[in-house]
């Protein structure tokens, strides 16, 4: 019954068309407007790993084992959450002949450039997959519990979904909402397990991966890619709490605030 | 045939609030906590109900400055209403000059989005697309993005999107100075001939051969208010002598 129902619904409804045509082209525009094209997606997360692979193993030995992948699977999670954060701040006014003109929901512009983002991870994913399988001498091979990706991945596309509608519809009345985030987005960078040990952090931070929302997302990533365990389900249910959490009230602020958006921006 | 409603609209009105600022930060509002920036409230659309049914033609007159355009844009779903509701049945373009296309993609790009968030599928865009581009007679240009256009193009485009593709309500605000005089025939032909049989129109002009041709309902409009709504005779003798 209820199948039957959401069939009918994708067969009459366009807006699954719409969602996957807005993404393709938002994604075609970021990446093949410029020279090197879709290359940058790929060399700008392997430019991150050098630096940080330098910086951290070479200059303060930290003994990280396997630490090319273990930034690698970190930073192309972080990527996603800043470029579905701090790059969508103005979509509300980039995006604006999407609705001006016209009474489209504003949350497929959202979900359609998120989405374009998620195209972006699924390169940047593969390249990892293809590193730790092929070139990583300390690598563990492929198991089971990399399944539990898709559930971490989801976690972190409704958490930047969430903080997206806040930050875009703050930015409506307020415009420096966005030097605010780049400020906190560089602290919680700083605060996140992206190159740290993980014992290290764990010991000087006690109880932040519970407290930041990335850093569980991030720890959990590692275990099922690259440590053949599964997620810790305490951590993951407080980050889809998070998650949750941030969406609602994402959706708050964009039946309050992004409804002006046509008359203020 | 039983007629239904295109729009119902309760007790609508809409006022803008310009504060003599323009820049809207947190260290502007954070200093002038206790000192707030000096408003002026612009009463555009004072309490109006209307409702509209489906398939009608509808006229908009009045002078300028008397609200059209807002009334256009809290109809159409774009501008939030302050009091009261609206209800609209079905997707609503609203079409004048610079239509909502994004001047970043190519026509082709713009005529597939157009088009989907007109309502259309991809397939059933596919069947139009050529229609499309020779009703705009931009066929050489049809990878080109829509910023290299003249804004003749690109009114033209806009306007064969909205032809072919429309909306199930459409707002048209003078939209019969597109183009030269060969595609505004062309233009003027198609409108008469398919498009205003089935459609929901509002048509937003100065002209008042076009509204008295096409409509058989007015509103006259006079400061944010609706003066008159009804008979378009009526609708343009009250028109004419508020411009006396």
């Amino acid at each position: 019954m209820l199948l039957k129902i959401l069939n009918d619904w994708f067969k009459s409804s366009n807006k699954v068309e719409r969602l996957w045509l807005l993404a393709k082209i938002e994604f075609k525009l970021r990446y093949y407007e410029n020279k090197l094209g879709l290359l940058w997606a790929l060399i700008k997360p392997l430019m991150d790993i050098v630096i940080y692979y330098v910086v951290f193993q070479i200059i303060m030995q930290q003994n990280v084992p396997a630490f090319a992948s273990y930034l690698f699977i970190g930073l192309i999670l972080w990527n996603f959450f800043v470029e579905s954060t701090t790059g969508t701040i103005q979509i509300l006014n980039t995006k604006k002949y999407l609705y001006e003109y016209s009474n489209m929901n504003k949350m497929e512009i959202y979900v359609s450039t998120l989405l374009s983002n998620s195209i972006g991870f699924f390169f940047n994913f593969m390249m990892f997959l293809i590193f730790y399988n092929f070139f990583e001498k300390e690598s563990t091979g492929l198991s089971v519990q990399n399944f539990w990706i898709l559930a971490i991945f989801l976690n972190l596309f409704i958490l930047s979904l969430g903080m997206s509608l806040i930050l875009s519809t703050i930015y409506i009345i307020a415009k420096d909402i966005t030097q605010v985030w780049m400020v906190f987005i560089s602290f919680l960078f700083f605060l996140s397990p992206i190159f740290y040990k993980l014992s290290t952090f764990q010991q000087r931070l006690p109880h932040f991966d519970y407290g930041n929302p990335m850093a569980g997302i991030i720890i959990n990533a590692r275990s099922v890619m690259m440590e053949q365990m599964p997620p810790d389900f305490q951590l993951m249910g407080f980050d889809y709490a998070y998650a949750t959490i941030l969406l609602l009230l994402g959706i708050i602020f964009l039946n309050r605030l992004g409804s002006k958006a046509a008359e203020k921006l | 045939m039983k007629t239904e409603t295109a729009i119902i609209a309760k007790d609508i009105s809409k006022t803008f609030h310009i504060s003599e600022d323009s820049h809207n930060t947190v260290k502007h509002r954070l200093f002038n906590l206790f000192n707030p920036p000096k408003r002026k409230d612009i009463p555009a659309l004072k309490l109006t109900s209307l409702e509209i049914q489906r398939g009608e033609c509808i006229g908009l007159i009045g002078r300028n400055g008397c609200g059209k355009t807002t009334l256009t844009k809290v109809l159409a779903g774009v501008y939030p209403t302050d009091t009261g509701y609206i209800k609209i049945n079905g997707s609503t373009m609203l079409m004048n000059l610079g239509v909502g296309m994004s001047h970043e993609l190519t026509a082709r790009e713009n005529i597939y989005v157009s088009g989907s968030v007109l309502g259309l599928k991809i397939k059933e865009v596919d069947k139009l697309f050529d229609e499309i581009v020779e009703f705009a007679e931009i066929r050489n240009f049809v990878d080109t993005k829509v910023k290299f256009f003249s804004s003749g193009m690109m009114a033209r485009l806009a306007f064969s999107i909205a032809v072919k593709a429309g909306a199930d309500i459409m707002f048209l605000d003078e939209i019969f100075s597109v183009g030269d005089m060969k595609f505004r025939e062309k233009a003027v032909k198609i409108f008469e001939s398919s498009w205003i049989q089935g459609k929901t129109v509002i048509l937003v002009s100065h002209g008042m051969e076009v509204i008295k041709k096409y409509c058989n309902r007015s509103a006259f409009m006079k400061n944010g208010e609706i003066d008159f709504f009804g008979d378009t005779e009526k609708a343009i003798e009250l028109y004419t002598a508020d411009n006396q």
